[in-house]
């Protein structure tokens, strides 16, 4: 028992500080390399665009895009002759160039002064990040992922059940939370142990799973995005999650079933995993998870007593104990709450 | 003591958990907020990827490939093969494989058959064994593992279909141009298993010792499956795939169906004597992992506009 209680104190220990080192990490912006910067050929500068060619393609951030003259008054007033698409001139003289070209792209969107006098009021965070742009956001958001679990590890019985997680996430890659699967029922004893056993003569100890519940931390180290076809994008992240919890198991009896009857019993269990999450709007996602959960399994005993009384001792029936790991696949999906949030900068 | 320890559990759960629930809803008050442009307007209409890497498209790629088997029953396969594909299109492919075992390992439970398994009368259709079962010449222990089947080689051709193509960054300093792949095909699955027996005719008893020697089948199987691939330059990356191969063998050797209600009874029940053959080939969805490199030409890759 003090073990037990010592182990949980440790874990819980160094979860916490595991959590406080990561959240202590400053954001380091990455350095942009001239021509892209990811191993790329570097690209030939693109022409400007010639005035008034209308259907021409915009890059946002391309240097050689012809800057306008920004307009004194505070970009309010679109100067006439070049901003209205339908006019067939974007790359006319007099575009806001303050705002980044956006009032040439889509008049409507084109920030008035009130809000950039609202944006530069609001407080700025110090740190500058290298994905400006994220997608979907976790930040101070809830998480909810139900999923349905499939053994990869366990050729005797498969342990297949529905589970369900729920995470916080206190920073935007860091998160606390909880999870739990619920096996009871639907173990399956591959008909390989019979047809072993009836063949050979000998018994192979098995157990099965009544649920797992379990405390976690996940760290969401990488995160980017995926083009489909060259044509549309979907955003990904890969997650690391970690914890310990209980998971409740038994032993079915094999080598004397007329005797032993097994009642679940919680033990100990540690869970270490690596997650993929597709993002489909910036608030659900499929998951697919792999998670290994640690654990000292007690297995049926492989020796009868002699007696019939000694055989009903429930004493008798356990055998060795054997570190287990239940490796997992978790099929699901992410709904993230809030559905919506508001950003903090324009950029 | 048992259920002290699982109260103590129990309880430290729900209490840890409450405490996450309160945090979980004080915070949730807190709006979200982030540093973002969202762009709106005519770019809706833009091409979503521009100046893309072209891997695949009008090359050729070899991509020599370190398999093994996932949860085998009685015996795993390490291979060592390669597959060979001309890309048609950057997301289509068209090409071989063929994987070679380089060796078999036999898994825990075969190796605790072999020293615990009986070798005797009841036993002696399914349990490898030395002897005739006489007083003269009683049945003593032969090799187990000598009787479990072996996947000795599998090939055949396929197609790849690589519609998802990415980056990922590696803590922000490494990022590596990916692609998302699924396979499929038709496979020729070489075995090496236990022969015939029991059958009349020319067959062996299946008590006869050399009836337990393995015999060369071919297995004609769908097989697909999906992978990851990391170029890490214009020619040479990584490659990361899972395989299956499902389809029905006999795996110990074991009479365990022919007989009885819809033949699910071992022979040796029903009639008193046992028959290995096909009916006792039982499905299975063989899984592979395969872990290699990719090597790709012409050396230039393609960009798109």
């Amino acid at each position: 028992m003090k073990q037990a209680t010592k182990g949980l104190l440790l874990g819980v220990i160094s979860a916490a500080m595991a959590a406080t080192l990561l959240m202590s990490t400053p954001a380091f912006a990455q350095k942009k390399k001239p021509g892209g910067g990811t191993g790329a050929a570097p690209a030939p500068p693109t022409p400007p665009a010639p005035a008034g060619a209308g259907g021409s393609d915009i890059e946002i951030d391309d240097p050689n895009t012809p800057k306008a003259p920004t307009d004194p008054a505070g970009g309010t007033t679109p100067p006439a002759g070049g901003t209205d698409p339908a006019a067939g001139g974007t790359g006319g003289a007099g575009a806001t160039g303050g705002a980044g070209g956006i009032c040439e792209i889509d008049p409507s969107a084109c920030p008035k002064g009130g809000d950039i006098k609202a944006a530069a009021g609001k407080d700025v965070a110090a740190e500058v990040y290298a994905v400006q742009q994220i997608y979907a956001l976790r930040y101070h958001r809830f998480e909810l992922m139900p999923y349905w679990a499939l053994t990869l590890n366990d050729q005797f019985v498969n342990h297949p059940g529905p589970g369900l997680g729920a995470n916080f996430y206190i920073t935007n890659v860091l998160a606390v939370g909880i999870s739990g699967t619920f096996y009871q029922g639907l173990n399956a004893d591959s008909d390989f142990n019979f047809q072993n056993r009836r063949a050979t003569r000998v018994a192979v100890p098995l157990n099965e799973y009544q649920y797992n519940a379990n405390l976690n931390v996940s760290y969401v180290p990488i995160y980017g995005k995926f083009a489909g076809f060259s044509d549309f994008i979907f955003h990904y992240d890969l997650y690391t999650v970690a914890g310990l919890g209980i998971l409740s198991t038994r032993p079915i009896p094999v080598i004397d079933p007329d005797n032993r009857n097994f009642a679940f019993e919680a033990k100990l269990a540690f869970n270490a995993g690596l997650g993929l999450r597709i993002f489909f709007n910036r608030w659900f996602a499929a998951d697919l998870e792999i998670r290994d959960y640690i654990y000292n399994e007690k297995l049926e005993s492989l020796t009868l007593a002699p007696t019939q009384a000694q055989q009903q001792d429930k004493g008798t029936w356990f055998g060795e104990s054997k570190i287990t790991n239940n490796v997992q696949a978790q099929l699901g999906v992410s709904v993230f709450l809030p559905f919506s949030w508001e950003y903090r900068l324009p950029k | 003591m048992q259920t002290r320890q699982t109260r103590f559990f129990s309880g430290a759960l729900l209490r840890v958990s409450a405490a996450a629930a309160v945090l979980g809803a004080t915070a949730y008050a807190t709006p979200a907020a982030a540093q973002e442009i969202q762009i709106t307007g005519p770019l809706a209409g833009a091409p979503a990827v521009r100046k893309e890497r072209l891997h695949r498209d009008g090359r050729f790629e070899l991509a020599p490939q370190f398999a093994f088997s996932l949860l085998d029953e009685y015996r795993q396969t390490h291979a060592l093969g390669t597959t060979l594909h001309y890309n048609i299109k950057d997301y289509l492919s068209v090409g071989v494989f063929g994987f070679f075992a380089l060796f078999n390992p036999t898994t825990d439970l075969t190796d605790q058959i072999d020293k615990v398994a009986n070798r005797n009368s009841r036993t002696a259709p399914n349990v490898n064994h030395k002897g005739t079962g006489t007083g003269a010449d009683p049945f003593t222990n032969g090799s187990f593992a000598d009787q479990t089947t072996k996947i000795s080689f599998f090939a055949g051709p396929q197609a790849q279909f690589a519609p998802f193509r990415g980056k990922i960054a590696l803590f922000q300093k490494l990022f590596v141009d990916t692609d998302l792949y699924i396979h499929g095909g038709i496979a020729f699955v070489g075995l090496q298993e236990r022969g015939d027996c029991g059958g009349g005719g020319s067959q062996k008893s299946c008590t006869d010792p050399d009836s337990f020697k393995l015999q060369g089948r071919t297995a004609i199987t769908g097989t697909g499956g999906l992978g990851l691939s990391f170029y890490t330059n214009k020619g040479i990356g990584f490659r990361a795939e899972y395989r299956a191969l499902p389809f029905s063998w006999n795996r110990p050797g074991f009479d365990s169906r022919g007989a009885g209600t819809d033949g699910k009874f071992p022979n040796l029940q029903a009639t008193g004597t046992a028959v290995v053959d096909g009916k006792d080939q039982t499905f299975k969805w063989n899984q592979f992992v395969t872990i290699g490199v990719v090597v790709a030409f012409p050396w230039e890759t393609k960009i798109s506009e």
